[in-house]
């Protein structure tokens, strides 16, 4: 709790866009409308959730929130909502009523700040109360002003992780209750804690095994979790992508923003059925051809869309060449050009996306010489020029086969057989391993080790926030065991990280003022990843 | 004028994004440029702001440049990518032949060469800058009487909103990407026009104002025991908070009358796509607005990217985007550049010429807004074909408000860039001596354009 003086910030994250969203829709009711421009994220290490985490609020970003809270309390307190969601009366309604207010502060500030209100908390919110009930002779005025200082505040905008000595091991750390509850809820419902994890944290329950486990499995089997599950797969996936996605109308004619959202909508309703609602083997998103589709979508994959729905189940035979995520339009537009594909980029994001292997930046001082314009014939050509290149050379062997072998699907994912009027040759050959087209691919990162190993690696940064490092490698390799012994089960796996002790262990961050020990520079529970990390940003 | 300055925040946020270089007499400077009346007669203020295009512009190192003038000094001659800029010719100085030096830190692609320009120090990492953006120390010193201390604008319709402005390195500017949203900002809820004859405070600012001392009052307790990087969010966070009451206090001050500010209209939605006739399109009818917001006193600092490094603009109808153009095409031999690059690059540079006739088709006072303002335009790269960050394109286009000696040539004969930068940061009014880390650092403006 902030009062506490041996209480310890561990981190504090950017609360991102869609927990945001989350948020005021869990606790204010769908109904309240959210009309603002978020910052932007920014990705590392292959999530949103890594490098957001890092961020701070410019202010023309304060802003935009600024405005936001103050129409969502608008919103929340209009006449007709105020009923339902303000627990008391005023004695006057046209007065300050600190008992009511506080009443109202003290239970959406818990929910909001994901922790009870520290009372000098409360104090500045009834404060703002009092002044906005005075000036505008209206209770509600005032309620809205605490409320919108709350939406504005860095406790609700950022999660603030805090520690506390382990009364069990008074030499070290551990995460506070709510900082618990926060971490697991975020990760499974990509919202803040409910009323029931929140009661699991006050009463400290949380530490226990028996309880967390309890929380986990109903919280899997909430509704919510398939919105934490769209939300880590949107971040896996990079389908943010989408906001911005560009083509050429002229080369692209049937791409507009109606197919943008509906690839993006495709790729998470078959990624959701297939996994959290059958709970099938992960590595089905490579080789499983059922998907959704409606009638956007129809007209780029060139089959016929009879129904009078919106979106119906489709599967793909053998005969299309697709198979899986990866010949879904998502991912072949997303990484493509506006008016071409693009061999190199979409191997990159096999590689890095699928197996956690990120590409290098290319070298500043390439040797560009050999490297052709290539109008005529296909891509490929052009690529085996850079392979040529001994600068070129390490990563473009590496980085280009995915992307060749998906070279039957341009630009925005339709299906051809040439370029240019030259057949293309979809045959790759990636690090000693020969496949051929879209489905050889599929069947190879079916069948790659390094596929499961990087999910699972994924799943854990994604819930702590930070990237893995070196002392994370062995518990990593154990949780893969233990994934790929149940049967590569999704939501097994995000029970099983959260559950485990290493999810919740404290990284004492450079510079924090440790209360256990007079050396405050060596952290007594440390992480690979904040000691190598620079504290300058 | 009555506009309370609240000397102790502007400070509080130069400490907190930056190194401080600033003595005494350099406070002098900068309490006389804000806060100021600039009522008739009055001196105009000067604004300030970047422009930033991707992937330079064309030249070989064996020749061929299709941009460094051969003349130096004043009455360069027009060269084929700087066409569109030859109708401002006389308010436009070229600045060619300066380089990022990285004293060992490797040349990162599309990266090194604008953070060098723009923060002094080349980065370590492409993902972040090692230092504060000069456009933060011009707004600490001359952004804090207006509404917004800076407007930051993307018109490159990218996969991602650009912007390569930051206070901490780490998180960078939030831009509006869209004529609505910018117009939204600069002329929607919370404007005030300045030649309105009936003026009235809005008694909700002071509520407002109740909300965020609210705020405020849990700074203490929440920097308590927390890292060094969560420090930096937090001051970050609170920075804004302050902005923000900085923008409340504005707006319950009548503001002056101002002779060109003339309130626009509401922009039409525009068609999204990144090829450069949309793009350019996108920054000129951006520029439109900003330069209105500029001339109606909203902003005085603003960045503005064009097309974001390694920019991915491309011909309409046509399959391959700049960046891989500039590095697939090979030199013409008869010709001696690369044609279709430089074509591309014409583009681009229309682009510009548009933005800077907006800014310069407003009149104030005796001449144009543009007068009155100095455009520091820059790219990631000079010969983008192999990453050269030697002979980085770099313009001031504007006279500063009769400071800056426009319309020059300056060879920079493989100098630092930041000289470039220190000069564009004091013409603004910057109280700052000294800039740039390494060989970089640098205490010479170019004397030769200061007037």
């Amino acid at each position: 709790m902030a009062s506490d003086t041996n209480a310890l910030k561990v981190a504090v994250r950017r609360v991102t866009e869609t927990q945001y969203r989350h948020i005021v829709a869990d606790v204010f009711g769908p109904e309240i409308k959210i009309n603002a421009r978020f910052e932007p994220e920014k990705r590392e290490d292959g999530l949103l959730a890594i490098g957001t985490a890092q961020l701070s609020l410019t202010s023309s970003g304060f802003e935009q929130y600024f405005a936001l809270a103050s129409s969502i309390s608008e919103q929340a307190l209009s006449e007709k909502q105020r009923e339902k969601l303000v627990g008391c009366k005023p004695a006057d309604p046209t007065k300050a009523d600190d008992a009511c207010a506080r009443q109202f502060i003290e239970h959406y500030g818990q929910k909001l700040f994901r922790r009870p209100l520290t009372e000098s908390e409360t104090q500045a919110r009834l404060k703002s109360a009092g002044v906005g009930a005075k000036q505008a002779n209206d209770f509600y005025m005032g309620l809205r002003l605490a409320l919108t200082s709350m939406l504005v505040a860095p406790e609700f905008l950022f999660r603030v992780e805090t520690a506390e000595p382990d009364p069990a091991n008074p030499k070290q750390y551990r995460l506070d209750a709510y900082t618990k509850a926060s971490r697991i809820s975020f990760l499974l419902w990509d919202s803040a804690p409910d009323d029931e994890l929140l009661t699991a944290a006050r009463t400290g329950a949380i530490h226990t095994d028996a309880s967390l486990k309890q929380q986990l499995t109903r919280m899997l089997a909430a509704p919510r979790y398939e919105q934490g599950a769209r939300a880590f797969f949107t971040d896996m996936l990079q389908l943010d992508g989408f906001d911005n996605l560009v083509k050429d109308p002229a080369i692209y004619p049937k791409f507009n923003q109606s197919v943008s959202d509906s690839a993006k909508e495709e790729t998470l309703k078959s990624v959701i059925d297939l996994l959290v609602t059958k709970k099938r083997d992960y590595r089905e998103l490579f080789s499983s051809n059922d998907t959704f589709i409606n009638r956007p979508l129809a007209s780029v994959y060139n089959v016929p869309f009879l129904s009078a729905g919106d979106w119906v189940p489709y599967t793909f035979p053998q005969s299309s060449e697709r198979s899986g995520i990866l010949t879904q339009v998502s991912f072949l537009s997303l990484f493509a050009h506006p008016g071409t594909s693009s061999p190199t980029r979409r191997g990159i994001k096999v590689h890095e996306i699928f197996m956690c292997t990120p590409t290098p930046d290319p070298p500043a001082d390439v040797d560009f010489s050999k490297v052709q314009d290539s109008k005529a014939g296909t891509i490929r050509g052009r690529l085996l020029d850079h392979m040529q290149n001994t600068g070129c050379t390490a990563c473009h062997r590496r980085s280009d086969p995915p992307g060749l072998a998906l070279e039957h699907f341009d630009g925005l994912g339709q299906l051809r057989t040439t370029e240019n009027g030259a057949p293309i040759d979809v045959s790759a050959d990636l690090e000693g391993v020969k496949l051929v087209g879209a489905q050889g691919l599929a069947k190879y990162l079916h069948d790659a080790p390094k596929v499961p190993e990087c999910l699972v690696r994924n799943v854990f940064a994604y819930g702590i926030g930070r990237k893995t490092g070196i002392k994370d490698e062995d518990y990593l390799a154990d949780q893969t065991k233990a994934f790929v012994s149940n049967g590569y089960h999704v939501p097994d796996l995000m029970l099983q990280v959260a559950s485990s002790p290493e999810f919740f262990k404290v990284a004492v961050p450079a510079g924090a003022r440790s209360a256990l020990s007079a050396e405050t520079t060596t952290p007594p529970v440390q992480t690979a990843q904040s000691s190598s990390q620079s504290p300058k940003n | 004028m009555s506009l309370k300055f609240d000397r102790r925040s502007i400070l509080r946020g130069m400490l907190s994004g930056s190194a401080v270089y600033m003595g005494l007499p350099a406070l002098d400077v900068f309490l006389n440029g804000n806060g100021t009346a600039f009522a008739d007669g009055a001196k105009l203020p000067v604004r300030f702001g970047t422009y930033f295009w991707g992937l330079g512009l064309t030249d070989t190192p064996t020749g061929g440049t299709r941009w460094v003038p051969t003349k130096v000094g004043a009455g360069y001659e027009i060269m084929p990518e700087l066409q569109p800029l030859a109708s401002l010719k006389d308010k436009v100085s070229v600045f060619s032949g300066f380089r990022a030096i990285g004293d060992g830190r490797a040349n990162l692609v599309h990266w090194t060469g604008h953070a060098s320009i723009l923060t002094g120090i080349a980065p370590a990492v492409s993902t972040r800058f090692d230092g504060p953006t000069l456009d933060t120390k011009v707004a600490d010193a001359i952004g804090g009487s207006t509404r917004f201390r800076s407007i930051d604008v993307d018109a490159s319709v990218s996969r991602k909103p650009v912007s390569y402005s930051t206070r901490s390195g780490n998180t960078f500017g939030s831009p509006e990407t869209t004529p609505l949203g910018l117009y939204t900002r600069l002329f929607g809820p919370g404007f005030q026009d300045p030649n309105s004859p009936n003026w009235k405070p809005d008694p909700s600012i002071m509520l407002r104002q109740s909300v965020l001392s609210a705020v405020k009052d849990q700074r203490e307790a929440l920097l308590a025991n927390v890292g060094k990087a969560d420090q930096v969010k937090l001051d970050q966070y609170f920075t804004s908070v302050r902005e923000m009451e900085n923008q409340l206090a504005v707006q319950l001050q009548k503001p002056d009358k101002c002779e060109s500010c003339v309130v626009p209209a509401a922009p039409k939605e525009v068609a999204r796509g990144a090829s450069v006739d949309i793009v350019n399109a996108n920054t000129k009818t951006m520029a439109k607005l900003l330069a209105m917001g500029l001339a109606c006193n909203q902003s005085r600092v603003f960045t503005f990217v064009h097309t974001a490094s390694s920019s991915e603009t491309y011909i309409a109808g046509q399959s391959k985007i700049y960046h891989q153009i500039t590095h697939d095409e090979p030199t013409d031999a008869k010709l001696g550049f690369q044609p279709e690059t430089s074509k591309l690059a014409e583009q681009v540079m229309k682009g510009f010429g548009e933005f800077l006739t907006e800014m310069d088709a407003i009149k104030e006072g005796e001449g144009t807004l543009l007068d009155h303002m100095l455009v520091m335009g820059l790219s990631d790269t000079g010969y983008a074909k192999i990453h050269a960050i030697e002979n980085i394109p770099m313009f001031f286009a504007g006279r500063a408000g009769g400071k800056h000696k426009a319309g020059q040539h300056i060879r920079g004969a493989g100098d630092p860039v930041t000289r470039v930068s220190l000069t564009a940061m004091q013409l603004a009014g910057a109280p700052v001596g000294e800039f740039g880390t390494g060989t970089m650092k640098t205490s010479r403006p170019i004397s030769d354009v200061i007037a």
